[in-house]
């Protein structure tokens, strides 16, 4: 299986997953986000713990990735401003939007049209973000140190 | 027809599966955001070989069209308290404000590298400070403007 492949049907699942949890609806992240209801926090809080005991297991047990034969394993990311202020500019837009990047993706293919002008409003950010010609933030294969800085 | 949601206790470990499966896989970090980059420096690039990251996003929309033809379609109208509270002639400005808030969440996820995927939900299974702090902090953010946009919409 190629690494493309692989991230096809990930993605597939990942997608459909988000869909059938609600998160398409901007109204289950709102009222998730007004404390009106807890679904969405008890399936983040275990999502982040399944992932985080079965990657848990892959490191410790020195597995070795079955696609690219490497051993699973990640750098420490510093903790820098732009965590920080990027994440106070991502919060106010997903608490205006009521839609992250993979509710934006879901409602693309759920055919929630308004979703389309959230996606025009994403590819303008990324776009500036890469013109300012930094390294990438999220590269498809972790570098050790970051060079980022600020 | 509104559709039933899967039990959290089913879809969360199910999401929490894919962040592994794509270390197993890829050595990667699971992150939709970097698959809109990935896309969008190849198209400005002029070409069309995703990386994996790329095929991720693209799965995404997949399954969410799958589970669409499956369910029959969207199970609400409208786009939540924007259409809710914007009607009329208000309702002209929804455009521009989901426009808006996407360059944000676009350009800070970036900045921050990575969204509620990338950091929230996998750099948090990885212990990562740098993602457990971004966490918080746009989750309270988020959290913070839903109670001010309830307060004077």
């Amino acid at each position: 299986m190629s690494t493309r492949l692989a991230g096809l049907l990930i993605g597939a699942c990942f997608g459909l997953v988000l869909s059938w949890s609600g998160m398409t609806s901007p109204d289950v992240i709102r009222e998730a986000l007004l404390f009106q209801n807890a679904y969405l926090f008890l399936f983040f809080a275990s999502a982040v713990l399944t992932a985080s005991a079965g990657l848990w297991i892959l490191r410790r047990m020195r597995v070795r990735s079955l696609l690219t034969g490497e051993r699973i394993d990640w750098p420490p990311t510093p903790l820098r401003r732009r965590h920080i202020t990027g994440s106070l500019l991502f919060g106010l837009g997903w608490g205006v939007a009521d839609a992250c990047p993979g509710p934006i993706a879901t409602q693309l293919g759920q055919g929630i049209w308004w979703g389309l002008w959230t996606l025009a409003g994403v590819t303008v950010g990324v776009l500036l973000f890469l013109r300012r010609g930094e390294p990438d933030s999220e590269p498809a294969r972790e570098r050790a140190a970051p060079p980022i800085t600020a | 027809m509104l559709h039933p949601q899967l039990p959290w206790f089913l879809a969360g470990p199910a999401l929490g599966l894919c962040v592994v499966a794509c270390r197993l896989l890829l050595n990667g970090r699971l992150g939709i955001t970097g698959g809109y980059s990935e896309i969008i420096a190849k198209l400005r690039a002029g070409s069309l070989s995703f990386d994996w990251r790329g095929w991720l996003l693209i799965g995404v929309v997949l399954g969410a069209l799958g589970f669409a033809l499956a369910s029959g379609g969207p199970d609400f109208h409208g786009y939540g308290w924007l259409t809710r509270s914007l009607t009329g002639s208000g309702r002209i400005l929804v455009a521009p404000i989901l426009l808006l808030a996407g360059v944000l969440i676009g350009f800070g996820a970036k900045l921050a590298g990575g969204c509620t995927s990338g950091n929230g939900l996998s750099g948090s299974a990885m212990l990562s400070r740098a993602s457990l702090v971004a966490t918080a902090t746009f989750f309270a953010t988020a959290i913070v403007v839903s109670f001010l946009t309830r307060a004077i919409a």
